[in-house]
């Protein structure tokens, strides 16, 4: 009887594996793991890459681990690790508590102790015993054409393979267990891989690609981009509980949720907030953002940069917000609070207010940050301008930290509507008392109003044609920038304390939590872009 | 796809031995053997006694490899099995199934389901409930049940005509086969099977 475990090595399947090389372990540029750390915050945490390409050889890494220690094949390894959702500690230390036999067991590890005296045992009986009967066909079939798996169990190939070929489409690859009823052991993968690519290539191909995949979708520390179209990224991240983090393919998301990075709003609110928009967009349609009608000569005005103040053709300087004209460019205004005479209208109505006051705020920051990042290519182009001058000082970092700056707060404004929409309103605001949200609802546009009226000032000042200014004003304008700056992160840092200590640990009911301000943006999975280069 | 070879061998094995464990695998039609109906007899000792259980028997594409459906069509008071519906919660029925396993097999488990009912994993929360509560009520409505339902005599012959009308047979050959055999709608269904 020929026993498939004998056959040590096919074509068919060593495309899987990277060429000799990488077997021994010693090839350790293959792992492309760009790590990097985020600079200056003291919270933040390893971020690698995973691509598509070195997914095969962060599941070895782990794989070898768990083989090494516990001297076993690497589909017994892996089924191990798949029971402990790829943590090789927990995996362990569950060892240590359950003790071989008991984990093994349980997990489905068969081990033949005595493989060697087992086939040798068969090849002396196959003279006597050419042919096996079939408990799952019921017929009797050449034992050169029946395979045993480790748990002694022997059926005929077709029958395995039509067993194989339903439980992989089924979704099941991980965990293929023996036929016979009650055999709780787990096929060998390799056996697995043999017969199914004989009848369907495809599919064996498939199998391959899930048991790699289970690395990610089985993993609590490894998350695929969630990207579209997917870059083909995955995230690892050793010790976090609530973060977001930025993926070489340039997006930004929150780690917990899988959807964009939205703090400092929670993640269940954020879950909210985007179902409203996309059920009221079906409905209403007032999502019209681009334009709106100038106080003075009703023409409609095209926003045509970061700055929530628009000037129209007309001359008329108005608040893009709330439509009111206001002469002081980028003046101190608080237009983003939410007043309570509003409130007065009919319940429906008032509703609907209400999300659009929100709406419309949260949409105007997320529009300005679009607009602002055209910002980065004039500012280049000034930069170049100054460089070319004779000036003092040519360390132009603050104009791109100051940018950098201008980017990461707009977000953060954008994201403090919905959750002020939900922290404030039914749902969550019922779980305080009127007296209590009346005073936190104050603490906290007092503080969104002040980053706010920063945030214009700080957006203005960068607008501003400085390669044009005379050498005097540059640097004044650039005292104006850094000190702008460096409020503006403060108040952010504020703004995320509030939220998490006063806002979000006040309720009662639901545990609500935002990730850490990052003051330097978010952990990035690859080489930092370097913002100096700009 | 189903591996119809396979089936047919089970069907003769099964048919061996009727006598022994009173547990019958027939088809439906003469056009498929993807439908079958199943009977298994109320396990002794158990308000299910005396009682004839027919179970409706679906094959999907890939049995053996994947799970047979089954489904009481004669209605039972147990625990997990719907009272509504006849749809049955039993482990070896979806993820514990093994190819290994074969319809009989299967039936003699749906029997001991009726000798032991694990009230813990209901499908039929009512009675589910009645049997953690209330023993004494529950074994006399499901020995009520059984009278009712599950009893051949009990049972009017037009009401058996009329199941082997929608089993797919011509009203007049169910009618004489019926009377044939006295009435036994198991008989009559095996006599009407086989020609
Ligand atoms: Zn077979
Ligand atoms: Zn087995
Ligand atoms: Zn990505
Ligand atoms: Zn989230
Ligand atoms: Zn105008
Ligand atoms: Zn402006
Ligand atoms: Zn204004
Ligand atoms: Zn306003």
């Amino acid at each position: 009887m020929e026993d498939y475990v004998s056959v040590d090595s096919d074509d068919d399947y060593d495309y899987l594996y990277y060429d000799d090389g990488t077997e021994d372990g010693g090839d350790s540029d293959r792992l492309e793991f760009a790590e990097t750390k985020a600079d200056a915050d003291s919270q933040s945490v390893n971020v690698k890459v995973i691509t598509r390409e070195s997914l095969l050889a962060a599941q070895r890494e782990d794989l070898r681990k768990v083989m090494d220690v516990l001297s076993l094949k690497e589909h017994h390894a892996r089924s191990l690790l798949i029971h402990y959702r790829w943590d090789v500690n927990q995996l362990l230390s569950g060892l240590v508590e359950k003790g071989k036999d008991k984990l093994y067991a349980e997990v489905g590890v068969t081990i033949l102790e005595h493989r060697d005296l087992v086939s040798s045992n068969f090849s002396s009986s196959k003279a006597k015993k050419s042919t096996v009967l079939c408990e799952i066909c019921f017929e009797k079939v050449p034992t050169n054409v029946a395979t045993t798996m480790d748990c002694g169990h022997v059926f005929c190939n077709t029958c395995w393979t039509k067993h194989f070929i339903v439980k992989i489409k089924g979704g099941q690859s991980r965990r293929i267990r023996c036929m016979a009823h009650k055999c709780n052991s787990i096929c060998d993968e390799e056996k697995i891989r043999m017969l199914v690519s004989t009848r369907d290539p495809i599919l064996a191909e498939k199998f391959d690609r899930f048991l790699l995949e289970s690395y990610i979708e089985d993993n609590k520390k490894v998350k695929w981009c969630p990207s579209t179209p997917h870059c083909g990224n995955a995230l690892r991240i050793d010790d976090c509980n609530l973060c977001e983090v930025e993926c070489a393919c340039g997006l930004k998301f929150c780690f917990k949720c899988s959807s964009e990075a939205h703090s400092p709003c929670s993640c269940q609110m954020w879950e909210l907030w985007s179902q409203k928009c996309r059920d009221e967009s079906e409905t209403v349609n007032w999502i019209t953002v681009n334009t709106k009608p100038c106080p003075k000569c009703l023409k409609p005005v095209e926003k045509n940069g970061g700055c929530n103040h628009v000037h129209c053709i007309c001359g008329q300087h108005f608040c893009w917000h709330c439509g009111r004209p206001d002469k002081f460019h980028g003046g101190y205004h608080s237009c983003g609070r939410y007043t309570e005479d509003e409130q007065k209208t009919r319940n429906a109505k008032r509703d609907l207010q209400r999300y659009m006051h929100y709406y419309d705020r949260y949409k105007a920051h997320k529009h300005s940050s679009e607009l602002e990042s055209k910002l980065q290519k004039t500012m280049k182009k000034k930069m170049s301008e100054l460089e070319a001058r004779e000036i003092t000082s040519k360390d132009y970092s603050w104009a791109t930290e100051g940018l950098n700056r201008l980017f990461r707060s707009r977000q953060i404004l954008s994201y403090s509507y919905p959750f002020a929409y939900y922290m404030f309103g039914d749902i969550f605001g019922s779980e305080m008392t009127k007296q209590e949200k009346v005073i936190k609802q104050h603490l906290f546009e007092d503080q969104q109003q002040q980053l706010e009226a920063h945030v214009e000032r700080l957006s203005s000042f960068l607008e501003a044609p400085f390669n044009e200014y005379p050498d005097n004003e540059v640097i004044t304008l650039r005292m104006e920038i850094i000190n702008f700056s460096t409020v503006v992160d403060k108040l952010c840092r504020k703004l995320y304390e509030c939220i998490e200590n006063d806002l979000l640990g006040c309720l009662t009911r639901t545990s609500q939590s935002i990730a850490p301000y990052m003051s330097n943006g978010m952990d990035k999975a690859s080489e930092v872009t370097d913002c100096k280069g700009l | 796809m189903i591996d119809f070879a396979r089936v047919q061998k089970e069907l003769q094995e099964c048919g061996k031995d009727v006598e022994g464990s009173g547990i019958r695998v027939a088809p439906k039609s003469d056009a498929t053997l993807a439908r079958l109906v199943g009977t298994i007899p109320g396990p002794i000792g158990t308000p299910y006694e005396g009682g004839v259980f027919q179970i409706d028997i679906t094959l999907p594409d890939g049995y053996p490899f994947e799970p047979p459906k089954m489904q009481f069509s004669t209605k039972v008071w147990h625990p997990n099995i719907s009272s509504q519906s006849g749809a049955i919660c039993l482990d070896i029925l979806k993820d514990q199934w093994s190819p290994a396993l074969t319809l009989k097999t299967a039936l003699l488990s749906v029997q001991a389901l009726l000798s032991a009912p694990e009230p813990d994993d209901p499908q039929d929360a009512v009675v589910a409930k009645q049997y953690l509560k209330d023993y004494q009520t529950f074994i006399s409505t499901a020995r009520y049940w059984t009278e009712t339902f599950a009893k051949t005599s009990s049972r009017g012959i037009e009401e058996k005509v009329q199941k082997l009308v929608e089993m797919g047979f011509p009203e007049a050959q169910a009618r004489t086969t019926l009377e044939s055999v006295g009435g036994d709608e198991n008989l009559a269904l095996e006599k009407l099977c086989s020609g």
